[in-house]
């Protein structure tokens, strides 16, 4: 089984460094969204007087953009795979559904890493923002939504027969993600009933671990209870995704 | 050693929507046989192959492939198999070496090395193994899709028009290939456009519409051909008639029209193997 997924995550990665364009994508764009946040918050000081927390923002988004990023490349190379008939030639040549998506997770969580590296080097360059103490928090949470980012996308694979119909899964999770998770708004102050559906938003459990950890420089051991709710998240996820990954037509 | 049939499939039905893909298929392949499914393009070839992989779910009917039900036991019996898909299949930004090392390290197969390098030179891509599979032709990628279906020596070759875009000197090798492997014992199931290939094979079957027409050897489906039969009279005068078995035929023929004497010459224009095929579609649809 271990030697399986390590074969189709280092597959995968080879593939990362062949494609030097979807590489260098890949990492370029959290850079840009990172850079314009900064101009945004800039721009408009009144924000700040708002009290607005850019620390806060700023990691929120990194692990936005995570969550977006694994979920898509995770979702587009599974119907990919299926489409070309790699994925058809992995199940006849021995491995198992339950290799491959966690294969995917071990690949994928790998430019998840590289990604949330660069954008906390930049929060921590462009935002001034603390985060050398709450490290090891930060990634083990970042590295638990990229588990569910990609749990979510092999389970939405599913449902596209092609490129194409992944488009609008893409919104479906991305906006509700974006909305109802905290990141944007506080979950305190949306409708009763939005908080409730926020709850089912992983995203929401990682921007529970992540506020108190660098806004107000708690202990992660406090958070504990929301990480593993969103570890939760991912277990089922990935149970998921194993099972309803289609080997037969 | 085992024994029984390579392959045994029993009223085979997979329907998808309103399309019967395969509608009651039987098929009997023994060991030590190349087996060739020829049809037109839709006529169930690939849904059928898919089906003996475990790679698809019939509605009806059970496919045994060495022996174990192709579903049920597909697990147990992906380390045996060796299945080249219609197309290439392979990572296109991987090169040929990197494809089968993977593909090939999921059967946890020993001296897996020496097994990719035996297959690559075999289909003539080693001076290539580093190349990504995207610089490569049509034919190169099936190639390399062959080597991938070779790694291991498998005892059965699934093979799905495994020469399409191959050219004739290569292809030649291909078949070679299979002949000897097929003389080590194993066997080979292979679906083809091309009459002279399946003309190579120990038994053929024909499909169209999910439906097996036939199942046979060859020669004895030539055999099922109509010949023509004219009778070149003296004077330039000739009577022409059609039959199926023209050798038993003849003298029956001759005596009926009392021509036993003054006959010329017989001229008898048999249906070949091609047109037997085409015939047999022909009249079934």
């Amino acid at each position: 089984m271990t030697g399986h997924v390590l074969l189709i995550a280092g597959r995968i990665n080879r593939q990362f460094l062949r494609d030097r364009r979807f590489l260098g994508l890949s990492l370029v764009v959290p850079v840009l969204l990172i850079v314009l946040l900064k101009y945004v918050i800039d721009s408009l000081p009144g924000l700040i007087r708002l009290g607005a927390n850019i620390s806060e923002y700023s990691v929120l988004l990194a692990a936005f953009l995570v969550h977006f990023l694994a979920y898509v490349l995770a979702t587009i190379v599974l119907v990919r795979d299926r489409n070309t008939g790699t994925l058809e030639r992995m199940f006849v040549s021995g491995y198992r559904r339950s290799e491959i998506v966690m294969g995917y997770v071990a690949g994928y969580s790998t430019i998840a890493v590289a990604q949330t590296a660069i954008v906390l080097i930049l929060t921590r360059l462009l935002f001034h923002v603390r985060i050398e103490r709450d490290l090891a928090a930060v990634v083990l949470t970042m590295l638990a939504l990229a588990v569910v980012s990609v749990g979510l996308g092999v389970f939405v694979s599913n449902f596209a027969r092609n490129e194409g119909q992944v488009f609008p899964f893409i919104p479906l999770v991305t906006i509700p993600s974006g909305l109802l998770s905290g990141v944007a708004i506080p979950v305190e102050d949306l409708p009763r009933v939005l908080q409730w559906i926020s709850n089912i938003v992983p995203l929401t459990w990682a921007a529970r671990v992540l506020k108190p950890v660098i806004v107000k420089k708690e202990s992660f051991l406090g958070s504990l209870p929301d990480f593993l709710v969103l570890l939760g998240f991912g277990v089922l996820l990935l149970a998921l995704a194993s099972l309803t990954l289609r080997e037969s037509e | 050693m085992e024994t029984g049939p390579a392959i045994e499939i029993r009223g085979l039905t997979k329907t998808y929507g309103a399309i019967r893909a395969l509608d009651s298929a039987s098929l009997r392949v023994e060991r030590g046989s190349i087996f060739g499914l020829v049809g037109p393009n839709g006529a169930g070839k690939t849904t059928l192959i898919k089906a003996l992989c475990g790679v698809l779910r019939p509605d009806s009917g059970e496919a045994l492939v060495l022996g174990a039900d192709s579903r049920a036991g597909r697990h147990e019996l992906r380390p045996r198999l060796g299945y080249m898909p219609q197309t290439p299949s392979l990572y296109e930004d991987l090169s040929p070496m990197e494809n089968l090392h993977f593909f090939g390290g999921a059967s946890g197969l020993e001296g897996l090395a020496g097994h990719v390098r035996e297959s690559l030179e075999f289909v003539r891509l080693w001076d290539r193994r580093d190349d990504p599979i995207h610089t490569f032709s049509g034919g190169m990628r099936q190639r390399a899709s062959l080597a991938c279906a070779l790694l291991g020596d498998p005892e059965l070759l699934i093979l799905d028009e495994p020469t399409a875009g191959v050219d004739p000197t290569l292809r030649q090798s291909f078949w070679d290939h299979f002949r000897f492997l097929c003389g080590q014992g194993r066997t080979i199931f292979l679906s083809t456009n091309q009459m002279e290939e399946a003309v190579r094979c120990d038994r053929v079957a024909v499909i169209l519409r999910g439906r097996i027409l036939v199942s046979d050897t060859p020669g004895a489906i030539e055999g099922r051909g109509r010949a023509v039969v004219t009778i070149l009279l003296a004077g330039g005068a000739s009577e022409q008639h059609e039959t199926s078995d023209y050798e038993r035929e003849l003298p029956r023929l001759l005596k009926a029209h009392g021509l036993e004497q003054g006959v010329e010459g017989i001229r008898v224009e048999r249906q070949g193997f091609e047109d037997v095929i085409l015939s047999l579609i022909q009249e079934a649809e």
